[in-house]
C-alpha cells in the first residue's frame, strides 16, 4: 500500500471543508472561468487524459456485465456437456474447448466471473466499512481507545493471510463438505475481511489524524458542532480518496484471494462455478487441455490486473505530486 | 463370516492379498542379480507385525519381508504351496497342514509348525488388537478368544475373552499341524496366502510388539535392515532362504513417498526404479505411454468399484429404480473418456480375478436408455434429487460426476455427485446407515475367490454389506457354498446367489480397476504379483 498520509492531503475537497486547502502542496486550482472548480472533479479531468484508467474501466465494466448477466456473453449451458466430446481443444463451437465432463470451458469461464466479483466486491465493502469505522474512531477519540484498537488491529495483521484464511474456511467450510454456495461466498468474503479489516483501518486512523487537528475541524468545534457531526461532515468526506483507492486496489487481490482459496479446495466448490476452481481441476490435465487452464487463469490475471490499474490511476490522479 | 477389511481401494486403508512371487516363468533358482533397486513405497501405518497391517503401505513390507504357506499363481489363479509341503483335509474340516522343513527366519531360529499356531492365536486374542484378527474367524475356537462386541463401534465392551488360544489349532509335531474349523468350508485353504496367516518367529513372544515391528525379523526373501520414518526403509536379500520366490536383486530400499506426483517425477529422472501405479494424471492423454516408452506393466487388480444404494431408505428401496440407474450408465464410454481407457467395464457381482467368476452375471450391468426408461417407469419414477456421494480425497470427483450426468441425460432425474471429505467420513456416513443417497465403493479382494465378493457383501449381516441388502435365498446359497466339501460345488452355488443378485440389483457395479506400473530402464524384466506389487522373484537387471 501507498503511504496512506501523502493521499489524505491530496484528498481534501474545498467545497465542504473551506479549510481544506491547508496544505502548501497543494495547487490551489485556478479556473479561468472564475468558478472554482472542486477536486473531484479535478481529478476527473486528471483521470480522463489517462488510457490506463479508460482501459482498466473498460475491462472492469465488462467483467461486472458478465458477473450479472453472464447469459449475455454465451447462450451455452454450463453445466451441460457429452462426455463424447470431452477435452477437447478450442474449435469453433467450444472455443476455449471442453473439460473432462464435456462441458464448454468457455462458457464455465464466464459464469466463473460472478463468484469471484461477488465475493470480491462484497468483502471489500465489508473490510472498508469495518476498517474505516475503527480507523475513525480510534483516530478520533485516541488516548486508551486508540491504544486499545490499534493493538487489536495488530493482533489480526499479524495473522498470515493465507494462514489465518485457511483455518477460518478448514473450520467452517471442510474439503468435501457440501454447503450453499451463499453460505461458502459469505464465509470467504467473512474471513478476507477479517483479516484485512486492519490495513483500512490503519489508513484510515492515519488519515483522521492528520485532518483531526487542522483549522477548519478545530473552527468547527469552535462553532459548537458536535463530534458526530464533525467526524460525518468534515473528517470523513476529507479522509475518503485514500480508502477509494485502496479499495479499488483490494477488490482486485481479493478476486485473486478469492480463486486461491477455492484453489486449496477451502472457497467456493464445484458444482458451483469459479476460476479458481477451474483451475484445480484442470491442472491434471495441463498437458493435454491446456487451455482449460489457462483461460480462466487469464480470465483471473485480467480482472486482477484491472481493479489495480484503476486503483493506480485513482492514485496518481489524487497526488499532486505525480501530475 | 470373516469380517473383511477390504476397504476403498487400492489407494486407501485396504489390506494387501497374496504373498510375493507368481509363476511368471523364469524361476532358475539361484540366479541371482547382484544390485540395488529402489521402488516406490508407502509409510506403513503401524509397525510391521503382520496381523496387525491392515493397509497396503505396510503390506507390501509385510509380503516380501515374510513368506506364507501358500501363495497365488497369477491372476485368479489357485494358491500354490510355498511354505507348506501339503495341506490336506477329508471332510473341509480338520486340515492338516505340513511345512517344509529346515527353513529359518532372518534371526535364524527355524520355522516351526509352533511358528504359526502361536501367531495366529496372538492376532486372534481380542486384547492384542490386531487389525486383522477377523481372518481367524473361520477356525474353531475363535468366538472364545475374540468374543463378539456386542454393539459394534458402540460404548458397551466386549466380554473378555474365556480362553487365549483357539482350541481348532493343535501343534503335531515340528513341522506339522492341525487346524478345525468351526464348521466346514472348502474355501479356507484359499486364504492362508494372506498375510494374516504369517508365521512369527519365538523372539516375539514375549517382547514388545511395536519394537519387533519396528525392527521386524520375517521368514521372506528379503530381510529387514533400518526404516527411516517417512524416508525409506532398507531392505537385502536373505541369503538363507530356501523357498521358489528367492530375490533376484540385493538390495531393496523402499522409498516413502507422500505424494504420488513426485514419485513419478523421480521415475522419470531415474531417482526410482519401480512404482506400482503411475499418477492418474498422467494417464490422460496417454501420456505415460510417451513418457515411459515399452517400460509399462497394465494390470487387472483384483478390484470393482460399484455404486451402492441405501435400502433401508424407501425412495431407494424398489430394485427397478436401482437396474434404472444400472441401465443408464454407459461404462465403455466413461472408462474411454475419463479413465482413457484404463479400466473394464463391470459385468458381474465380483471380479474376473476371482475364481467362480460369472461372466455377464449382471444382467443389466449395460448401456441402454430405453431400457433404464422403462425400468424407471416400472419403479414409479423418482423424484427429489438423487446424490451420489464419494470421497474427495481420492481419485473420484470426475467418473462420479460423469455418471451423474449420465443419470442425467437419460433418466431426467435430478441426479449430483457429491463429495464428502475423506474416506474415513464416507465410510462412517455408510456404516451409520446415513446415507440419503447412492455412494461409491470399491472392493478390493484379499484372497482371489468370488466366496469374498459375495459373503460380506451381499449376505445379510455381511461387514462390507452397505446397502442392507438381504435376500433368504441368497444367505442360503452362501451358506450352502461355504459348507461344500468341494470348490466346484461350492462355486455351483455361488454362481446361482449371483444370478438372483442380479434380479435384486443391490448394487450397480460399474468398473474393474487396472492398474499401471512403470519402471525404470535398469530393470530389464519385471512382473507383480497378483495384487500388483512388484514381484523381486522376477526382477532382472541390465
Amino acid at each position: 500500500m501507498s503511504d496512506p498520509g501523502e493521499n489524505v492531503e491530496a484528498a481534501v475537497r474545498p467545497g465542504v471543508a473551506p479549510g481544506g486547502l491547508h496544505t502548501a502542496e497543494t495547487p490551489v486550482p485556478a479556473p479561468a472561468t472564475g468558478k472554482p472548480r472542486g477536486q473531484f472533479a479535478d481529478v476527473w479531468a486528471e483521470l480522463r487524459r489517462k488510457p490506463m484508467f479508460w482501459i482498466s474501466a473498460f475491462l472492469i465494466l465488462v467483467f461486472l456485465v458478465m458477473a450479472a448477466f453472464p447469459s449475455l456473453f454465451t447462450s451455452i449451458d454450463p453445466d451441460q456437456g457429452s462426455l463424447r466430446d470431452n477435452l477437447q481443444g478450442p474449435s469453433k463451437d467450444a472455443w476455449f474447448g471442453r473439460d473432462i465432463q464435456g462441458r464448454d470451458i468457455y462458457a464455465r469461464t464466464i459464469y466463473g466471473a460472478q463468484a469471484s466479483i461477488v465475493v470480491s466486491v462484497i468483502a471489500t465493502l465489508g473490510t472498508v466499512l469495518i476498517g474505516g469505522f475503527i480507523g475513525v474512531v480510534s483516530g478520533y477519540i485516541g488516548g486508551w481507545v486508540d491504544g486499545l484498537l490499534s493493538r487489536i488491529a495488530d493482533v489480526f495483521f499479524g495473522l498470515p493471510f493465507l494462514l489465518g484464511a485457511l483455518l477460518i474456511l478448514f473450520t467452517f467450510n471442510p474439503p468435501g463438505s457440501a454447503p450453499s454456495k451463499l453460505k461458502v461466498e459469505a464465509l470467504v468474503a467473512v474471513s478476507l475481511m477479517v483479516l484485512s479489516w486492519p490495513v483500512s483501518m490503519r489508513i484510515m486512523r492515519s488519515a483522521v489524524l492528520s485532518v483531526k487537528e487542522a483549522d477548519y475541524i478545530v473552527a468547527a468545534r469552535a462553532l459548537g458542532a458536535s463530534p458526530f457531526r464533525i467526524v460525518l461532515r468534515h473528517v470523513i468526506p476529507n479522509c475518503l480518496a485514500s480508502m477509494l483507492v485502496y479499495s479499488t486496489i483490494l477488490i482486485g487481490s481479493f478476486i485473486g484471494a478469492e480463486a486461491t482459496l477455492s484453489y486449496l479446495g477451502v472457497g467456493l466448490k464445484s458444482p458451483a462455478m469459479s476460476w479458481g476452481i477451474m483451475i484445480n481441476e484442470a491442472q491434471q490435465f495441463l498437458r493435454d487441455v491446456p487451455g482449460w487452464l489457462f483461460f480462466p487463469a487469464a480470465f483471473l490475471v485480467t480482472a486482477v490486473l484491472a481493479f489495480v490499474m484503476l486503483g493506480e490511476s485513482i492514485r496518481e490522479a489524487l497526488d499532486p505530486k505525480l501530475r | 463370516m470373516s469380517q473383511l477389511s477390504r476397504r476403498g481401494v487400492a489407494w486407501v486403508g485396504t489390506v494387501a492379498l497374496a504373498l510375493a512371487a507368481t509363476a511368471c516363468a523364469g524361476d532358475r533358482p539361484g540366479a541371482g542379480t547382484d544390485g540395488a533397486i529402489t521402488i516406490y513405497g508407502q509409510e506403513p501405518q503401524n509397525p510391521l507385525v503382520p496381523a496387525n497391517t491392515p493397509e497396503v503401505g505396510g503390506g507390501k513390507l509385510v509380503n516380501v519381508l515374510w513368506t506364507g504357506l501358500v501363495d497365488y499363481q497369477g491372476v485368479g489363479g489357485a494358491p500354490r504351496n510355498v511354505l507348506a509341503e501339503s495341506i490336506e483335509s477329508a471332510d473341509a474340516q480338520k486340515y492338516t497342514v505340513r511345512i517344509r522343513p529346515g527353513t529359518t527366519f532372518h534371526d535364524g531360529s527355524p520355522v516351526t509348525a509352533a511358528s504359526f499356531v502361536d501367531a495366529w492365536n496372538w492376532g486372534a486374542h481380542a486384547p492384542n488388537g490386531a487389525a486383522n484378527s477377523s481372518f481367524y474367524a473361520d477356525i474353531a475356537g475363535f468366538a472364545d478368544v475374540h468374543p463378539t462386541d456386542p454393539d459394534g463401534a458402540g460404548p458397551q465392551k466386549a466380554p473378555a475373552p474365556r480362553a487365549s488360544a483357539m482350541s481348532g489349532l493343535r501343534v503335531v509335531d515340528d513341522t506339522t499341524f492341525e487346524a478345525t474349523l468351526a464348521a466346514p468350508s472348502a474355501i479356507w485353504p484359499v486364504k492362508l496366502g494372506h498375510l494374516a496367516f504369517m508365521p512369527l518367529p519365538r523372539a516375539f513372544f514375549g517382547g514388545r510388539p511395536d519394537d519387533f515391528g519396528r525392527n521386524p525379523v520375517g521368514n521372506g526373501p528379503v530381510r529387514f535392515v533400518s526404516w527411516a520414518p517417512d524416508v525409506a526403509v532398507k531392505l537385502t536379500r536373505f541369503d538363507g532362504y530356501r523357498l521358489v520366490d528367492r530375490s533376484k536383486v540385493k538390495d531393496v530400499t523402499v522409498r516413502l513417498y507422500q505424494q504420488d506426483s513426485a514419485g513419478y517425477a523421480d521415475l522419470l529422472s531415474g531417482n526410482l526404479d519401480f512404482m506400482e501405479q503411475v499418477p492418474v494424471a498422467n494417464l490422460a492423454g496417454r501420456k505415460w505411454e510417451t513418457d515411459l516408452a515399452d517400460r509399462r506393466i497394465t494390470f487387472d487388480l483384483p478390484a470393482t468399484h460399484m455404486i451402492t444404494f441405501p435400502l433401508y431408505d424407501r425412495r431407494f428401496a424398489s430394485a427397478d429404480l436401482r437396474r434404472a440407474v444400472s441401465l443408464s450408465i454407459d461404462r465403455q464410454l466413461l472408462i474411454d473418456r475419463v479413465f482413457f481407457g484404463h479400466r473394464r467395464p463391470a459385468d458381474s457381482f465380483s471380479n474376473p480375478t476371482a475364481r467362480g467368476y460369472v461372466a455377464g452375471e449382471c444382467r443389466d450391468c449395460r448401456y441402454d436408455p430405453a431400457a433404464a426408461k422403462a425400468a424407471l417407469a416400472r419403479a414409479g419414477g423418482f423424484t427429489g434429487e438423487l446424490p451420489l456421494f464419494y470421497n474427495a480425497d481420492s481419485g473420484h470427483k470426475d467418473w462420479m460426476e460423469a455418471v451423474a450426468a449420465q443419470l442425467q441425460q437419460t433418466l431426467g432425474i435430478r441426479a449430483r455427485a457429491e463429495a464428502v471429505p475423506t474416506f474415513a467420513a464416507l465410510r462412517k456416513l455408510v456404516t451409520d446407515r446415513k446415507m440419503t443417497g447412492g455412494h461409491r465403493s470399491g472392493w478390493r479382494a484379499d484372497y482371489p475367490d468370488v466366496e469374498l465378493w459375495l459373503g460380506p457383501n451381499y449376505t445379510t449381516s455381511g461387514a462390507g454389506n452397505d446397502s442392507g441388502y438381504s435376500n433368504p435365498r441368497v444367505d442360503a446359497l452362501y451358506r450352502e457354498g461355504v459348507r461344500s466339501r468341494d470348490i466346484d460345488a461350492a462355486h455351483a452355488r455361488f454362481a446361482e446367489a449371483g444370478r438372483l443378485l442380479s434380479d435384486d440389483q443391490p448394487t450397480v457395479p460399474v468398473f474393474y480397476a487396472m492398474q499401471q506400473s512403470g519402471y525404470s530402464p535398469r530393470i530389464a524384466r519385471a512382473g507383480l504379483t497378483p495384487v500388483g506389487e512388484l514381484d523381486l522373484a522376477t526382477v532382472e537387471l541390465r
